[in-house]
C-alpha cells in the first residue's frame, strides 16, 4: 500500500485552504508542532504545505499556475537511509514518510537529501518537521469514513485534490495517474515520488480568424 | 545552503589535524622529526581535532538523541562520520600519550607505524565526511567527486603549512615542506577551478519543466508560498549571491588561500625568517573559512527551483510567432 494524494492542476485556483487547513489541523503557536515565532504579523514560519505560484509563457500564451508543494511520501525517499539516528522512516504498511522527534538530532542532513526541499526545520524543538499525511487523522477510528483523509484534502473547495491508495490499480487516485497522464516532480532525480499531479490542460490561444489567415497566406 | 558557523569550524577543524597528522607521517617517514617538533605538531593536531569535534556537538540540535547516532551506519554517510571520526580523535590522543608516557624513538620503525595508522584512521574520517556531501543528489553543486578531492586537497594544504610554520618556529628547517606547499597550492586551484565549473554546471541544471511539469518557458515566480530571505525554517536554501558579489569573495579567497601563501613560502625560502610561514598559516585558514562559507553559501539545492524565476529569455516558440504576425499586420 503506498498513500498519495493526486492534485488536478486545472481545478487548482491557488486559494491556500489546503496550506491554511493543515496548518490549523497540525498546530499554530510557537510551541506547536508546526510553530510560528510571531504567528499575528509575518508569516514566514513553518508550514507542511506551500502553494507555489508560478506564470509561464510570453503573451498571449501565458497561463498561471498554482502548485501545491508538500512532502512526495517518495518511494525512494532519500531522506530516510541519510539520517544517522533513524529517526526518518517509512512505513512498510502505508509508504508513508514519517520522523520520531525523540530520535531526531536535528542535524537538517535529511533537508538537504529532499529534492523538493519539503522538510522544515523546527528552531524551538531542535528538530525536522514535514507533512505526515495526517497520520493522525487517517488512522483514528473513531472518526467516520469521510472525514478519515487528510485536512488539506478535506478542504479544497474545488476537489482538486483526491487521496488514496497509489498501489491499488483499482483505486480512484490509481486511475486518475494511469488515465490522465499524472506526473511527479524532479523525475530525475530518482525519489519516485507517490505524491502526483495531472497535468495543465493546454489552453486554445486567443488567435483571430484574421490573423490564421494572414498566417497561411505568408506561408503558403 | 545556509552555511551554517558550526559546520564551516567542523569541516576546517577536521581538515587541519588530518592535514598536520599526515605531515606527521611525512616528517617521521623521511627521518626528520625531533622531539622539539614533534609536540607542537601532535598539539595543533589535537587542538584542531578538539575543535572540530566541539562544532559537531554543537551541529545537533537535540543531544537527548545523539545517542542513537550509529544506528544507520549501513546507510548514512553521518553515522559513518561520528564512527570514524571518534575513532581518528581516540587514535590520535592514545599517539600523543604514547609519545609522552613512552618516549619513543620518533624516527623508528614502530613510531612511523603508529603514525601511520593514525594517518590512515585521518584519511578515513576525511574521506567519509567528504562522502556525506558528495553523495546527495539534490545538493547539484556537490554531488561529484570534485568535493572529494576538494576536501582532500584543502586538507593537505592547511594541514602542510601549520606544520611548515611549526617547524620553523621549532628552528627544525626543512624545505621540503615550503615546496609541498607550493605543488599543493597549485594542485589545490587546479581542484577549485574544476568546482566552481560544477557548481556553475548545477546552476544551470535547476529546470522549472522539471519543477512544475509546465510546457511553457520562460517562467516567472509570483509566491514563494509564504516564505522570504533568508528562508529561515528551509536551510536548504540560501539566497543565491549576485554574481558581482560571488566574484568579490572568490578574489578574496583566491589572494587568502592562494597568492599571500604562495608570496610568503617563496619569501621564507629565500630568508629563512620564521615570521613568513606562521603569517602564511593564519592566513592560509582564514581563506580556508572564506573557502567554506562560499562552498556552502553557493551550493545549489534542487528545491531552487521553486525558489527562482526562470531566466529572462525569449521564447523559442512565441517569439517567432509574434513576430511574424506583427508582420502580416503591417502588410
Amino acid at each position: 500500500m503506498q498513500l498519495t494524494i493526486i492534485t488536478d492542476l486545472n481545478k487548482c485556483v491557488g486559494c491556500k485552504s489546503c496550506q491554511v487547513s493543515c496548518k490549523e489541523h497540525n498546530t499554530s503557536g510557537v510551541f506547536g508542532p508546526v510553530p510560528d515565532e510571531n504567528p499575528y504579523q509575518d508569516p514566514d514560519g513553518m508550514w507542511w504545505n506551500r502553494i507555489v505560484t508560478m506564470e509561464s509563457g510570453e503573451y498571449p500564451n501565458t497561463q498561471v499556475m498554482y502548485l501545491p508543494k508538500a512532502c512526495m511520501h517518495c518511494y525512494d525517499a532519500p531522506c530516510v537511509p541519510v539520517c544517522p539516528t533513524g529517526a526518518s522512516y517509512k512505513r512498510e504498511d502505508n509508504g508513508v514518510v514519517l520522523i520520531d522527534y525523540q530520535s531526531c538530532i536535528g542535524c537538517q542532513l535529511c533537508m538537504w537529501a529532499c529534492p523538493y526541499g519539503v522538510r522544515e526545520f523546527d528552531e524551538t524543538e531542535g528538530v525536522v518537521k514535514k507533512c505526515t499525511l495526517c497520520i493522525d487523522r487517517i488512522e483514528d477510528e473513531t472518526l467516520p469514513d469521510e472525514e478519515r483523509q487528510p485536512a488539506c484534502v478535506q478542504s479544497c473547495p474545488t476537489h482538486a485534490r483526491t487521496f488514496g491508495d497509489l498501489d491499488d490499480p483499482t483505486s480512484e487516485v490509481a486511475q486518475l495517474v494511469s488515465q490522465r497522464q499524472g506526473f511527479g516532480l524532479m523525475p530525475e532525480l530518482g525519489a519516485r515520488p507517490a505524491i502526483h499531479y495531472l497535468p495543465r490542460r493546454p489552453v486554445p490561444s486567443p488567435v483571430s480568424a484574421g490573423e490564421i489567415d494572414a498566417l497561411v497566406e505568408e506561408k503558403y | 545552503m545556509k552555511p551554517a558557523p558550526q559546520l564551516l569550524v567542523l569541516t576546517i577543524g577536521q581538515g587541519l589535524a588530518v592535514g598536520l597528522v599526515l605531515s606527521l607521517l611525512y616528517l617521521s617517514a623521511r627521518g626528520l622529526l625531533t622531539p622539539a617538533l614533534v609536540w607542537p605538531l601532535l598539539l595543533a593536531a589535537l587542538v584542531t581535532a578538539a575543535i572540530g569535534g566541539v562544532a559537531s556537538f554543537f551541529h545537533m540540535h537535540q543531544f537527548s538523541a545523539a545517542r542513537y547516532i550509529l544506528r544507520r551506519l549501513k546507510t548514512s554517510w553521518l553515522s559513518r562520520e561520528a564512527l570514524t571520526t571518534g575513532l581518528f580523535g581516540g587514535a590520535l590522543f592514545l599517539l600523543a600519550l604514547l609519545t609522552y608516557l613512552v618516549h619513543p624513538n620518533l624516527n623508528s620503525d614502530s613510531y612511523v607505524i603508529a603514525v601511520a595508522i593514525v594517518a590512515f584512521l585521518a584519511v578515513l574520517a576525511l574521506f567519509v565526511t567528504a562522502m556525506l556531501y558528495a553523495t546527495i543528489p539534490a545538493m547539484l553543486s556537490w554531488h561529484s567527486p570534485i568535493t572529494v578531492l576538494n576536501f582532500i586537497m584543502l586538507a593537505l594544504l592547511g594541514g602542510n603549512s601549520w606544520a611548515l610554520a611549526l617547524a620553523s618556529a621549532e628552528r627544525v628547517s626543512h624545505a621540503g615542506l615550503a615546496a609541498t606547499e607550493l605543488v599543493l597550492l597549485v594542485l589545490a586551484f587546479i581542484v577549485k577551478g574544476l568546482q566552481w565549473h560544477v557548481f556553475r554546471q548545477a546552476h544551470g541544471r535547476v529546470n522549472p519543466a522539471t519543477g512544475f511539469g509546465l510546457p511553457f518557458a520562460p517562467y516567472r515566480l509570483q509566491d514563494t508560498g509564504t516564505t522570504k530571505p533568508p528562508y529561515r525554517t528551509q536551510t536548504q536554501i540560501y539566497p543565491p549571491l549576485h554574481p558581482h558579489r560571488r566574484g568579490q569573495v572568490k578574489v578574496v579567497m583566491g589572494v587568502l588561500l592562494g597568492v599571500i601563501p604562495a608570496v610568503l613560502a617563496i619569501v621564507w625560502m629565500t630568508t629563512g625568517r620564521v615570521v613568513y610561514p606562521v603569517i602564511s598559516a593564519i592566513v592560509l585558514t582564514v581563506g580556508l573559512m572564506v573557502e567554506r562559507w562560499l562552498f556552502f553559501a553557493d551550493a545549489t539545492h534542487s528545491s531552487r527551483v521553486f525558489f527562482d524565476d526562470l531566466a529572462q529569455v525569449p521564447s523559442r516558440v512565441a517569439t517567432p510567432l509574434a513576430s511574424r504576425m506583427t508582420r502580416a499586420r503591417e502588410q
